[in-house]
């Protein structure tokens, strides 16, 4: 009951005018910066920090959170529309969401999406009201041994991504990983594979190669066809039908879940949280082959998770002052600036602070669902645009966007060089989903392997200790054998039906 | 005045220039108008910088929001103030700041483009052949040191820990059991737990975070790693609600940040060891802009608005003036040559 008089409380704060005017002026801003293609959160976070020197914490702070979910709804956008990832999180909704929007559908996914993302963030909020701590401590038995065994088992899940041909996903999955393997060894900090080029020496930048993969590659193979714009002819359809929202309900659920639970753990992205979402909903359905044609469920699903994941992110700096996720880190800057530290402590010496922004989550949520619903058909609109002059933009855009992550021109080239490949692998009918995935959950692996070996000082055994681990390592290994089982069993069908015809 | 002239004869190609010169005295004539020509812009240059809406680029080779960030954003906002012209920080984030170190010392020396450099990495970075940085030492003109953020030893609150001395006790009693954190090999508490072992004899199970201290927080108070090695702007919230207890800090005076916590020093440990951040223009910078630069940076750090301003961000505000900066640089760089061959 406590929770609720302070919440309460935390709504006079967050409802009065200029509180509710940073909110709206975050969201606003936060979906166009998700829009934006590779302009993300954190570029967008910092940005407007300086800018928020002269504001009331609780009116900074709220603006900035605001900006940093409304990120999240606005990056779908372009990934429906354009097949062109608006941010890192959203890159996995271009599959299912750009095939609707070519069948004229975009209405329709635009709307699941933002209405997944509400509902998503605002169960992440009520996780943070009524079950913090808890959480917080859950989240704590997951060291560097049982976050290996996670993404064993999500990578283990790839197999979930195979479109057509296994082979060709387990390829793209290893590509992946070769790509992960560029830059400082995370323990010895020795360069691995940069070729002497010190860009090369974290890695290769995440945001230009989805950009590259998505984005670049769409538009190469568009302009082998006629330019003509999409299908605008059917997209009456901007409400979602009784089936579509029927279908919509599980995977909202299962993206609130995921979202949550992996935002509460540091060093899990809000990508890797969309990803596995989406390998969820792949493995549940009854229809996995559809996936990539156009399935709500791939929209529903990681469109939720990834706006659970950012609000499930703050439930730690506010529990335990631990940033879990880059732009937090640039949000716990913020409270700083302003002379806060946030923590368990906030609540004691600024709790009108920390429950005016707490109750500002779910303010914002709906501002956002109500300043996103409307606004679809005029997004939808962009697709009237002649695709020539739509390219160009897009293109200029994701020049600027993949420059802005570390203003630096080489991020440029990344992304350049990966559109050819992306390209390439296209024409090849190679998928590419699965290049992303490991790209995100490789360095997580190799990292907290590492770690998790330092912790023994080199025995294995480390491993085994853990029952979390131990579970998770265990399902992974059922997900790996049972399809090769099951491909044997429909051999020895089909063979014996051979027989018997 | 003077001085920009002769930095300018001593570094450009004019020697050689001058020497054909003497053979004709027309032509030294015209050496000698364009000399005072020089003479008087140099002059007028060391005399208006910075030129009146001619923007200054402060690059940070760590992510904008970030503790340097935020350090170099305030003191650029002061400069501001001091020079009259705007201070833009550029955000360079890579290779543990290489990527900025190198684009700072191959910047055009005027003035315009200064940067931040923190230790370990700016130093590490040319000492580790791996690294193969295109900078060393003396490609950096030091124009101050602004913070240093101590580092320290921090055990949960239900550690059997309570002082140094356990710590140490316990790692003799089980070497390379007693799990310490980092956050990555090259990092400041990688080289100060290096130290500590060889003073005491120890050996840890040393566990590198390289994803940060976030990752390395989380495992500590999860009860995944013993004692967390972190810095003093780290721990501030954990600190106060007293889920941890902090058993010393390797700085030569208590921290105002941890009131009741004792240095290493005090303890019998003459441990010192910290990320500490200045400021550097490329060599070969005019010693009038140098002055102005590091004059402008001075007064920024004894201002009370600062000082309040870098406290409430957990920042530890130490001024050295560009004297003091090199002294300690040539220390640290002396620590590091010791050190980074046990890193391998």
């Amino acid at each position: 009951m406590e929770a609720l008089q302070n919440l309460l409380m935390g709504f006079t704060v967050a409802l009065a005018p200029q509180n509710l005017l940073f909110a709206f002026l975050g969201s606003v801003l936060g979906t166009a910066i998700g829009v934006l293609p590779g302009v993300g959160p954190v570029a967008g976070v910092a940005m407007l920090i300086p800018l928020t020197f002269q504001m009331s914490p609780t009116g900074a702070i709220i603006m900035l959170t605001a900006l940093f979910y409304g990120t999240q709804y606005g990056g779908t956008i372009t990934s429906i529309l354009l097949n062109v990832p608006g941010e890192a999180a959203s890159a996995i909704t271009c599959l299912d969401g750009y095939a609707m929007a070519k069948q004229g559908r975009a209405g329709v996914a635009l709307s699941i999406a933002a209405i997944g993302s509400f509902v998503g963030g605002t169960i992440a909020t009520i996780a943070l009201v009524l079950a913090a701590g808890p959480l917080t401590r859950m989240a704590l038995q997951f060291g560097p041994v049982e976050f290996f065994a996670l993404i064993v088992l999500g990578l283990s899940l790839l197999m979930g991504l195979a479109g057509k041909s296994m082979v060709k996903a387990l390829m793209m999955g290893i590509f992946g990983l070769i790509l992960a393997m560029v830059g400082m060894d995370p323990v010895r900090g020795l360069p691995r594979f940069t070729f002497g080029r010190m860009e090369f020496m974290d890695g290769i930048g995440f945001v230009p190669v989805i950009m590259g993969l998505f984005g670049l590659a769409e538009i190469l193979v568009n302009t082998e066809e006629k330019l003509t714009s999409v299908s605008v002819a059917k997209m009456s359809s901007l409400v979602p039908g009784k089936k579509e929202i029927g279908d919509s309900v599980g995977p909202i659920l299962r993206g609130s879940v995921i979202g949550t639970l992996l935002g509460l753990v540091p060093g899990m992205t809000g990508s890797a949280s969309s990803f596995l979402s989406y390998i969820a909903e792949k493995k549940v359905s009854k229809y996995p082959d559809r996936f990539g044609t156009g399935m709500i469920e791939g929209v529903a699903g990681p469109e939720t998770a990834n706006n659970a994941h950012a609000n499930g992110a703050l439930i730690p700096l506010f529990t335990l002052g631990i940033p879990a996720s880059p732009t937090v880190a640039v949000i716990m800057g913020a409270f700083m600036m302003h002379g806060l530290i946030p923590g368990p402590f906030l609540f004691k010496e600024h709790a009108d602070v920390a429950w005016g922004v707490i109750a500002s989550f779910y303010v914002g949520n709906v501002i956002l669902l109500i300043l996103n619903l409307p606004l679809i058909g005029i997004w939808v609109k962009i697709l009237k645009i002649p695709y020539g002059l739509l390219f160009a933009v897009i293109v200029a855009f994701m020049m600027v966007g993949a420059y802005s992550v570390s203003n630096s021109t080489f991020d440029i080239l990344v992304m350049v060089l990966f559109g050819i490949v992306g390209y390439l692998l296209r024409k090849l009918d190679f998928p590419l989903a699965p290049i992303v995935l490991t790209l995100i959950l490789g360095p997580l692996m190799e990292r907290s392997l590492r770690t998790a070996l330092d912790m023994s000082q080199g025995d294995f055994g480390i491993i085994f200790e853990s029952p979390i681990a131990v579970v998770l390592l265990s399902l992974a290994a059922v997900i790996l054998v049972a399809p090769a089982f099951r491909f044997f069993r429909k051999k020895t069908e089909t063979l014996s039906g051979e027989e018997g015809a | 005045m003077i001085n920009p002239m002769n930095a300018t004869i001593k570094k450009g190609r004019l020697p050689m220039v001058r020497f054909d010169l003497f053979r004709s005295a027309k032509l030294l004539s015209i050496l000698m108008a364009s000399g005072l020509v020089l003479a008087v812009s140099s002059a007028a240059f060391a005399a208006e910088f910075p030129e009146k809406g001619k923007t200054i680029q402060m690059l940070v080779g760590f992510a904008a929001g970030g503790s340097t960030d935020v350090g170099a954003r305030l003191m650029a906002s002061g400069m501001e103030k001091e020079l009259g012209t705007s201070v833009l920080v550029v955000n360079k984030p890579g290779a543990s700041g290489q990527i900025a170190y190198t684009a700072l010392t191959q910047a055009k020396p005027d003035g315009y483009t200064i940067g931040n450099t923190n230790f370990p990495s700016s130093v590490v970075s040319y000492l580790d052949p791996a690294r193969k940085a295109t900078y060393a030492r003396k490609s950096f003109e030091l124009l101050a040191l602004h913070v240093i953020d101590p580092a320290l030893f921090a055990v949960k609150a239900d550690s059997p820990f309570k002082t140094l001395k356990d710590v140490v006790d316990a790692a003799k009693a089980n070497p390379r059991k007693v799990k310490i954190s980092t956050t990555g090999i090259q990092s400041d508490e990688a080289f100060a737990i290096l130290q500590f072992q060889k003073m005491t004899g120890t050996q840890f199970a040393m566990v590198h975070f390289a994803q940060g201290v976030a990752s390395a927080m989380t495992a500590f108070l999860g009860g995944k790693i013993d004692v967390l090695c972190a810095n003093v702007g780290d721990l501030l919230s954990q600190f106060k609600s007293g889920e941890v207890r902090i058993l010393g800090i390797m700085d030569d005076e208590s921290s105002p940040f941890y009131p009741g916590v004792k240095t290493f020093e005090q303890q019998g440990y003459k441990l010192y060891n910290s990320s500490s951040r200045g400021f550097a223009a490329p060599a070969g910078t005019p010693k009038a802009v140098v002055d102005a630069l590091s004059g402008a940076m001075k007064r920024v750090s004894a201002s009370e608005d600062h000082k309040k301003r870098m406290a409430d961000m957990g920042l530890t505000l130490r001024y050295m003036d560009p004297v003091q900066y090199n002294a300690y640089w040539s220390e640290y760089e002396k620590t590091l040559i010791e050190l980074l061959p046990l890193t391998k």
